[in-house]
């Protein structure tokens, strides 16, 4: 029991590195793109800034709900994602990408489950239609609900955030903020206590002392900067390869969202983000230092150009320091959770077997042989997948309900058919072409799509195991 | 749906020589009701000369078929019932052959899933493996 909930947690987090990794080619894209070219950047460019808030605001939650939605129902749970994630999107003032990451995959799963619903009722021949209906109506309703229930949410989320670090700043122990701060960056709420809470608040210390420690508690570069010092050096696979050049965007061009995704898609690395942003905290406090306006972008460099004189041995150490202990910690728990989880691809490989293994307790149930491999999905596969294989899937079917035994069989082009299916039934004459796209599956081949006692026997092996 | 679709597209003869000429007689009524082209016709004798004869569905019954790509005009069906069987590539005799055209899939997906059913039905098919005329042919089909 323990060990399935500890592959449980592992599978999860496996889901999301799986979730985010492979964008994050466009959010590399976007963060060069915001570097170089918003007023603030390298080479400031109105026109080709332009992008930026379009490419974090639509294109970056769409990709992280699509993937989402594919992971759990294929390329249609991945439309439902994307459907779904919308709403949320244009509901909230803010990019979305927890909330794609939410969104998305619980999208497919609605899908999902009313196609399950649903299937043993569609009529052959009807399913392209449904499909398409179903898909759409369903993501109509997910998308209006997105759209109502997020933008309530957000401003409760924004208010719940400002009451804490009000409470926090009355402690007057400045260092405990991180514990909001990084979680509320993280959800992208950073521009609301930046530019809603610390920035007004320095901005009036600065009018009297010339500087202001509340500039810096938000927007400390260093922890970021460790954790991506740790992917880069304990990471592995894409996320580790990657992690270099989001350490320059992220250092140099000062856009804290591209170490987001890092954090998001292994959750509990916030703890060294929050302990290393109030170590850095605590360092500018130590040193009694503060900047002279709020950095935006938060980059090294707006740091050092906005840092009074006499303060810059403070301000270097603070960022020193939070670097420090965030990589330090975040090298810990992405050394120890490498030791327990391996790679993502063992974690997937895993809850295969894992599922191969309930699968297997089933069919010994059944009274079976262990080399006996179950049977719960059938697809039937031709040139197109519309004409003979959709007969021949009609057939049999049929065949299984007269028998009160409900397993999947549906038709498919050969190429198109899913991964997840056990036997595929094709005619001999395209046998060849069906190896070739299924090296590893379970072929049956027949002479006639509709009678053929290759079926017959597929027929009596299915009824063994469920009777 | 059927019984619609093949009102006036049955023929029942008594034999032909070959399959290619089977499926070009087989599928005369629906270039004559403006279903389809005469490419189509060749489409389709081309597709079981590339991947043989996939399309005798059940003993006796063929469906020769094209993409809609290749001359289709309008969704059609067609039916010829032989009472001496034509030889299909490997061996494969065909009394019952339905020509299927589809331009458009949602009627093309319903045509399907009634044939299917139709030719499930021993009962029926082993009427129609015994229909004299198109009247009786016609009868066989719900």
């Amino acid at each position: 029991m323990e060990t399935s909930m500890r592959t449980k947690v592992q599978a999860f987090g496996g889901f999301l590195t799986a979730m985010v990794i492979p964008n994050m080619g466009a959010f590399i894209a976007w963060g060069f793109i915001t570097a170089l070219f918003i007023p603030t950047g390298w080479m400031p460019n109105d026109f080709f800034g332009q992008l930026v808030g379009p490419m974090i605001t639509y294109l970056l939650p769409l990709l992280l709900a699509y993937t989402g939605g594919r992971l759990v129902g294929e390329h249609r749970g991945g439309v439902a994602g994307a459907v779904g994630t919308f709403g949320l999107i244009i509901g909230a003032q803010i990019p979305m990408f927890l909330g794609a990451m939410i969104m998305g995959p619980l999208s497919a799963y609605v899908v999902k489950k009313f196609d399950k619903l649903i299937e043993k009722k569609v009529p052959t021949g009807f399913e392209m239609v449904i499909n398409n209906f179903s898909l759409g109506i369903l993501g109509l309703f997910l998308c209006l609900l997105s759209y109502s229930v997020i933008g309530p949410v957000i401003q409760q989320a924004n208010n719940a955030v400002t009451v804490a670090i009000e409470a926090l700043i009355k402690t007057g122990f400045l260092p405990i903020l991180s514990i909001i701060n990084e979680p509320a960056k993280v959800l992208f709420l950073n521009n609301v206590i930046d530019q809603g809470i610390y920035y007004p608040l320095g901005m009036q210390a600065t009018l009297e002392a010339g500087k202001s420690i509340y500039f810096m508690v938000a927007s400390n570069p260093g922890p970021g900067l460790g954790l991506l010092l740790a992917y880069s050096i304990f990471g592995k696979g894409l996320s580790k390869k990657s992690a270099p050049g989001s350490m320059i965007i992220h250092f140099l061009g000062g856009i804290h969202e591209i170490y987001f995704p890092y954090v998001l898609m292994k959750p509990i690395l916030i703890i060294s983000m929050i302990l290393g942003g109030a170590a850095g905290t605590a360092t500018f406090s130590l040193f009694n230092v503060g900047l002279v306006a709020g950095p935006s972008p938060g980059s090294i460099f707006s740091y050092l150009a906005l840092t009074p004189k006499g303060n810059f041995i403070g301000v270097i150490a603070g960022v020193l320091v939070g670097t420090l202990v965030s990589f330090l910690v975040s090298s810990f728990i992405l050394k120890v959770s490498k030791e327990k989880d391996e790679t993502f691809e063992v974690n997937v490989k895993k809850a295969k077997e894992m599922k191969q293994e309930g699968k297997d307790t089933l069919a010994k149930k059944l009274e079976n042989t262990k080399d006996v491999n179950p049977i719960n999905f059938i697809a039937f596969a031709c040139d197109a997948g519309l004409g003979s294989s959709a007969m021949g899937a009609s057939a049999f079917r049929k065949k299984l309900e007269k028998e009160g035994i409900s397993i999947e069989v549906k038709n498919y082009a050969i190429e198109k058919v899913p991964n997840e299916v056990d036997v595929i039934v094709t005619h001999k004459n395209l046998l060849d072409r069906t190896r070739l796209a299924w090296p590893d599956k379970r072929i049956v081949t027949i002479n006639e799509f509709m009678k053929d006692s290759n079926l017959d026997d597929l027929l009596s092996e299915v009824k063994e195991l469920y009777k | 749906m059927l019984k619609k679709f093949l009102s006036k597209n049955i023929q029942v003869l008594d034999q032909i020589e070959t399959w290619r000429e089977a499926i070009k007689i087989a599928a005369v009524p629906l270039v004559e009701d403006m279903s389809i082209t005469h490419e189509y016709i060749i489409s389709m004798i081309e597709n079981v000369e590339k991947n043989g004869s996939y399309i005798v569905i059940a003993p006796g019954v063929a469906i020769p078929h094209s993409r809609p790509e290749h001359g289709v005009l309008k969704t059609g069906l067609s039916l010829l019932k032989l009472k001496k069987g034509v030889m299909f590539p490997e061996e494969k005799e065909v009394k019952i052959i339905f020509v299927l055209a589809a331009n458009d899939n949602e009627t093309h997906l319903e045509l399907i899933s009634e044939l299917a059913n139709l030719i499930m039905e021993e009962e029926q098919v082993a009427k129609l493996f015994l229909a004299k005329n198109e009247a009786e042919a016609l009868e066989c089909i719900n």
